[in-house]
């Protein structure tokens, strides 16, 4: 993405223009882009013009539109960014009101306005036009039966297909069958990554399995680019490496990136350091749970006795449409960067790690210190409103 | 072996795609090592050097596929060689009157296998010796090599000589019967079937003298008894292809009795198998019953006195045929007087039948009459007469050696033979794993054999004089224990292996290990009797010190883990060895044991008793093609309810309707199954593609709701929080997530002790929120559920 324009009074308002490069760009404007901001940007609209005789005329008109967001939609799996709302600005084709949805495109600026630009919303900005290489991985996550085939950005983690066949388990004295379908199997997968991961523009491919199915579909991959002269994947070899994990779910792939196999090669990427946080948070909570909390309410008290060491939020508490929520977010990160000893971390909720967190409520908290019963007074909430429960049953 | 395998088999397409022992024989043939090939060269040139070359029958080609099979064994295959060129010039000239060729090579396939096994005296030292003879049927899978040993073609071993023109006379006699079959027989399959039963039945001709076999006289009487025997398999068939000039082929010799038959068969074959049905559970007595009946019919000249006294004893073929009768053919002639006769005993069960039949009257996608059974009161009647079938499941660390112990046991209680036993030696050896032949008895995989390690379960039966046991052999390595909990699942009770070698049984039990995660688990599926087989004693010189060790540190750990006391036993054995599995020690080598062996003691564990009057439930365990006639299998155990012919079934997830064509029950067709039953379900009206492992089965009147959240209770292992889960159920292994911690529970009472609580310790009761991630579960109420992350398992539960 590249930064355009950026216009921004001092109050906090203003308007910023982008210029999206790639797919990933539109994760970026989803994170943006919010419920009564306004957007401009460029839009193919049917015109039905009525001549003076009542016939009726229909044409496809290009013209730039400005809108009052009322939704946002995006659709991962196709890298593409759908906007509802309603025309804020009045040309010679359209009225005030009117509805439209906007379909932002690769390679044509858009421009977003909003009543106030906080230091999330401008950091995403920056973020999204930082213009470090970026690292895509692709990853298969398989078990016997069933493989994931995924493509990991550095924002997110894209499920390009799942592959889910029954497989006849070994019986005594036929094995034909079984060894047919794994054939089968792999035959599906190999061809599924040839299609949906763009092997020559990769880091790195993972085949991650339990056991040791990764290893049996490296070597039939490389037997198969052989036989048919495949030259792009017999050149990509040292690309993939097999790494173990103990099932073939999505979410396998919190495993396969701490393995130490996969942090040797992507160490400095920024999923890479999520998952990492996440993994010592899940650790410190087993080791030394009175450092590491969860939950909206626990660590914003925390934040309070100004013991977070680590923030981690997930961006999904950003995109929220309540601006009461979204600013309370705000302030807390804004307050432990404030306080100077606390580091902040902005997960992506569609990276595994995210998902993980978003479990948690999409909040969670590394302390400094220990600190016990931070969450005390919600279980004298919970009782009081035990005891409600009962009067009113009293009654 | 089903019988629909033994039809299979008979197939001659199939077999060629199918069949394994003899596919291994003939790969085993085309991988020939180098080493192999020097060898085979030598000993082809010693070979020519005893017999000369002036032989024209015997081509280069028919001497090393003779090496080969004995192994470069010079000695053996000369005999075997002069034995069978006698044989065969005679068989020759009849030969030229068969016009099947498909048939012929059908027999040279076999003529060329057969030898060993009949040599005299071979089988004195196995297991088989010793089994009476109305079992052996079960015992003899035909598309295993045994199924060969009938062939009758004798030989090899030399020792008898004399054999030889017994054989000869033999072979000319079935030649005879043989050419009159085949100029009748036109589908492949039948003459298949026909030709085999043929060939079975000569086995016990060696008892009649060569002599009056020669004479056309006493000829004929064994020529209506085969014809017999296939009018019997035609009655019990009859949707199968049939050739009707089979019918009269035996009238030609025309004895009285054959019109006899011919003139009033069905209601013979009514009252016959009327009879059969009513016990089909116990079918040994009636093959017996049968057979009585009909021999006693036969031809009443001399030669029917022999011939029934040569048939006195139910042989394997007749049990074979027999179980053949119960296929489906059968049960359709018997469909009329099943139900008639339960409605006899008591109107109360016509009334519950009567029931059962209004729920079935939905529109059914394949019309498969359905026989109305009260499958809970044909269940108790049957009772009784059948030995209950138990299924155990052999769990513990990887490499603790229960593959081993589990082959070592199916070995020397017969159900695996010496020559596959051999076969895997010479195999494993080629390999440099020589320790693992027994193994490989249930590790089948390529993968599984290379690597040494179990992957998947593997299922085999055997049986005691006091049991069935049903073995599920799960794998020990961390990474397969979805496997594993699908074979804990199934089972009854289980028995788990400890390595007892130096460091192993430690490694097994330490955090990490699987001795501990195994027994838990098995205990969180509801197995409450577990059998400690402490493996690789011998290693040990048989230490009692270490066994007690052992023992007391299991002990405390179980009783931790939930098992009573009178619950758990230990047993010292040696899987490699074999000492105190099947049978005891040698004399003096455990003097401080005097316990049962392993299998004595499996004999003690009981089935647990079933909720059979419930709706239905089985998970699919797998999912199949049955067969030419079944299209559709799918296998599993059923958990709850029973299930009968021509029910409809629907799968969940899912709304697919199927209907039972077909039942096996531990690979015996039966018209019903009850909870507890390993089975086989054979459909019809649905696509493969509709069934997946891990869905549930359930009667199409009482369906599963599947579930996309629920509630369950759980016992933790690992702390918890929210957090990305794997949900296991049987064979059922998908994705989820801990939305909520809900309340940790107290131990003791079940009252609550915190509510909402931050996270859950290791070893605490607690209630939790679970969200599917996919499509939903089928999962209801008191579904045992295990919850695994990160390659651990972290907590098991029950479905609220």
């Amino acid at each position: 993405m590249r930064l355009i324009k950026q216009q921004v009074e001092r109050d906090g308002s203003g308007t910023v223009t982008l210029y999206p490069e790639e797919p990933e760009d539109m994760w970026h404007a989803f994170n943006l882009i919010r419920v009564s901001d306004t957007l401009r940007a460029s839009a193919v609209r049917r015109i039905v013009s009525e001549s003076s005789t009542g016939s009726t005329s229909s044409s496809r008109v290009h013209m730039n539109l400005t809108i009052t967001v009322d939704k946002v939609d995006f659709d991962s799996q196709a890298g593409q960014l759908h906007i509802n709302g309603r025309i804020s600005e009045e040309n010679k084709y359209v009225k005030i009101g009117a509805h439209h949805t906007l379909d932002l495109e690769l390679n044509r600026n858009f421009t977003v306005g909003k009543a106030e630009w906080d230091s999330v919303s401008l950091g995403v900005v920056r973020e999204a036009c930082d213009p470090a290489e970026k690292a895509e991985i692709g990853a298969v996550v398989l078990h016997e039966g069933l493989a994931n085939v995924c493509l990991i950005t550095e924002h997110m983690t894209v499920l390009r297909q799942r592959i889910d066949v029954s497989i006849p388990r070994k019986r005594t004295g036929s094995i034909t069958a079984f060894e047919k379908s794994m054939e089968k199997f792999y035959e599906t997968i190999y061809q599924s990554i040839l299609r949906h991961l763009p092997i020559a523009n990769l880091k790195v491919i993972l085949l991650a399995s339990p056991g040791f199915l990764a290893e049996s579909l490296q070597k039939y991959i490389f037997a198969e680019a052989v036989k048919t002269d495949n030259k792009v994947v017999m050149g990509a070899k040292p690309k993939f490496v097999t790494v173990h994990c103990s099932t073939g779910h999505v979410h396998a792939l919190n495993e396969v990136l701490k393995s130490p196999a996969v942090i040797a090669r992507l160490a400095d990427t920024k999923y890479a350091k999520e998952t990492k946080a996440m993994e010592s948070f899940f650790k410190m909570m087993q080791t030394d749970e009175d450092k590491a909390w969860y939950g909206p309410k626990e660590v914003e008290r925390a934040i309070e006795k100004g013991a977070v060491a680590t923030l981690l939020v997930s961006n999904s508490l950003f995109r929220s449409n309540d601006m009461q929520e979204r600013r309370r977010y705000v302030r807390m990160v804004e307050e432990v960067k404030a306080s100077g000893a606390g580091e902040v971390m902005i997960l992506s909720s569609i990276h595994e790690s995210g998902v993980r967190l978003d479990g948690l409520g999409g909040v969670a908290a590394m302390l400094l210190f220990p600190l016990q019963d931070l969450d005390e007074s919600d279980e004298e909430e919970a009782a009081e409103e035990a005891n409600d429960a009962e009067d009113n049953e009293n009654l | 072996m089903s019988r629909h395998k033994i039809v299979r088999t008979m197939n001659l397409a199939d077999e060629l795609d199918d069949f394994d022992g003899e596919d291994d024989y003939y790969e085993e043939d085309e991988g020939m090592s180098p080493a192999d090939k020097a060898r085979m060269a030598n000993s082809l040139r010693q070979v020519r050097e005893v017999i000369g070359d002036d032989i024209p029958t015997l081509t280069d080609g028919k001497i090393e596929e003779t090496l080969w099979y004995y192994y470069f064994d010079v000695e053996r295959t000369i005999t075997y060689l002069l034995n069978q060129v006698g044989a065969s010039e005679k068989k020759k000239q009849k030969k030229a009157a068969v016009p099947e060729p498909k048939a012929r090579e059908y027999f040279t396939t076999i003529s060329s296998i057969s030898p060993e096994h009949t040599s005299p005296g071979f089988w004195d030292d196995t297991p088989f010796g010793s089994i009476p003879p109305g079992r052996r049927g079960e015992l003899l899978p035909p598309p295993s090599p045994i199924g060969f040993r009938m062939s009758g073609l004798l030989g090899g071993s030399g020792i008898q000589p004399a054999k030889t023109s017994k054989l000869a006379a033999l072979a000319k006699a079935r030649n005879k019967a043989k050419a009159e079959k085949a100029s009748d027989t036109t589908s492949s399959g039948t003459s298949g079937t026909a030709v085999s039963l043929l060939d079975r039945l000569s086995k016990k001709k060696p008892d009649i003298p060569p002599a009056t076999r020669e004479t056309p006289a006493s000829a004929a009487p064994t020529v209506p008894n085969i014809s017999k025997l296939e009018q019997l398999v035609e009655k019990t068939t009859p949707d199968l292809p049939k050739n009707e000039p089979v019918h009269n082929t035996p009238s030609i010799p025309g004895p009285e009795p054959d019109t006899v038959l011919k003139a009033a068969p069905s209601g013979f074959a009514k009252s016959m198998f009327g009879k059969r049905i009513d016990e089909t559970v116990e079918f040994k007595q009636e093959v017996t019953d049968t057979e009585l009946i009909y021999f006693s019919i036969a031809p009443t000249q001399k030669a029917a006195m022999k011939a029934k006294q040569a048939f006195d004893v139910p042989s394997p073929d007749d049990v074979v045929i027999a179980a053949q009768s119960q296929s489906k053919g059968i049960s359709k002639v018997s469909k009329g007087e099943k139900p008639s006769s339960s409605a006899i005993t008591s109107i109360q069960k016509g009334v519950e039948a009567l029931k059962v039949a209004d729920t079935s009257e939905k529109p059914v996608p394949a019309k498969i009459p359905r026989n109305k059974l009260d499958v809970v009161a044909e269940y108790e009647k049957s009772k009784s007469k059948r030995k209950e079938n138990a299924n155990l499941v052999v769990i513990g660390h990887v490499d603790a050696g229960k593959s081993t112990l589990m082959g070592r046991l199916l070995y020397d209680s017969g159900v695996v033979d010496e020559r596959t036993i051999q076969k895997y030696k010479q195999e494993a050896e080629k390999i440099g794993k020589s320790s693992f032949a027994l193994a490989w008895v249930l590790d089948q995989t390529g993968e599984e054999r290379a690597r040494g390690v179990t992957i998947d379960i593997a299922v085999n039966a055997f049986e005691t004089e006091r049991g069935r046991f049903t073995i599920l052999d799960a794998p020990g390595h961390r990474d397969f224990i979805p496997n594993m909990i699908a074979g804990a699942a199934q089972a009854d009770f289980a028995v788990l292996v400890i390595d007892s070698s130096p460091g192993e049984f430690e490694a097994g039990f330490n955090v990490r290990g699987q001795t501990k995660e195994h027994a838990l688990l098995v205990r969180s599926m509801g197995v409450q009797r577990i059998i400690i087989a402490v493996n690789k004693l011998d290693l040990m010189h048989w230490d009692q010190e270490r066994f007690d060790e052992i023992k007391q540190q299991m002990s405390q750990f179980l009783t931790t883990a939930g098992f009573q006391a009178k619950n758990v036993s230990f047993i010292p054995c040696s899987g490699l060895t074999g000492d105190n599995i099947v049978r005891k020690p040698a004399d003096g080598l455990v003097p401080w044991y005097s316990g049962p062996t392993l299998v004595e003691e499996l004999e003690t564990a009981k089935p647990v008793i079933k909720a059979i009057e419930k709706p239905l439930r089985m998970t699919i365990a797998d999912v199949y093609r049955g067969g030419v006639t079944n299209p559709v299998t799918i296998s599993g155990r059923i958990e709850i309810g029973n299930v009968q012919v021509g029910d409809l079934l629907v799968v969940v997830p899912g709304d697919e309707k199927a209907t039972v064509k077909g039942i096996e029950v531990d690979n015996q067709a039966a018209e019903w199954a009850v909870a507890g039953n390993n089975v086989q379900l054979h459909l019809a009206g649905i696509e493969m593609e509709y069934l997946k492992i891990g869905d549930v089965v359930c009667r199409a009147d009482s369906p599963l709701m599947p579930l996309k959240e629920f509630e369950a209770k759980i016992l933790a292992f690992e702390s918890l929080t929210p957090m990305m889960i794997d949900i296991h159920r049987g064979r059922l292994n998908a994705s989820g997530r801990i939305t909520k911690l809900v309340a940790t529970l107290d131990k003791g009472n079940g009252s609550v002790t915190k509510k909402k609580p931050r996270y859950i310790g290791p070893g605490s009761l607690a209630v939790v929120n679970i969200a599917v991630t996919g499509a939903p579960l089928p999962l209801e109420k008191g579904s045992k559920i295990v919850l695994r992350a990160d390659g651990l398992t972290v907590a098991a539960g029950v479905v609220e």
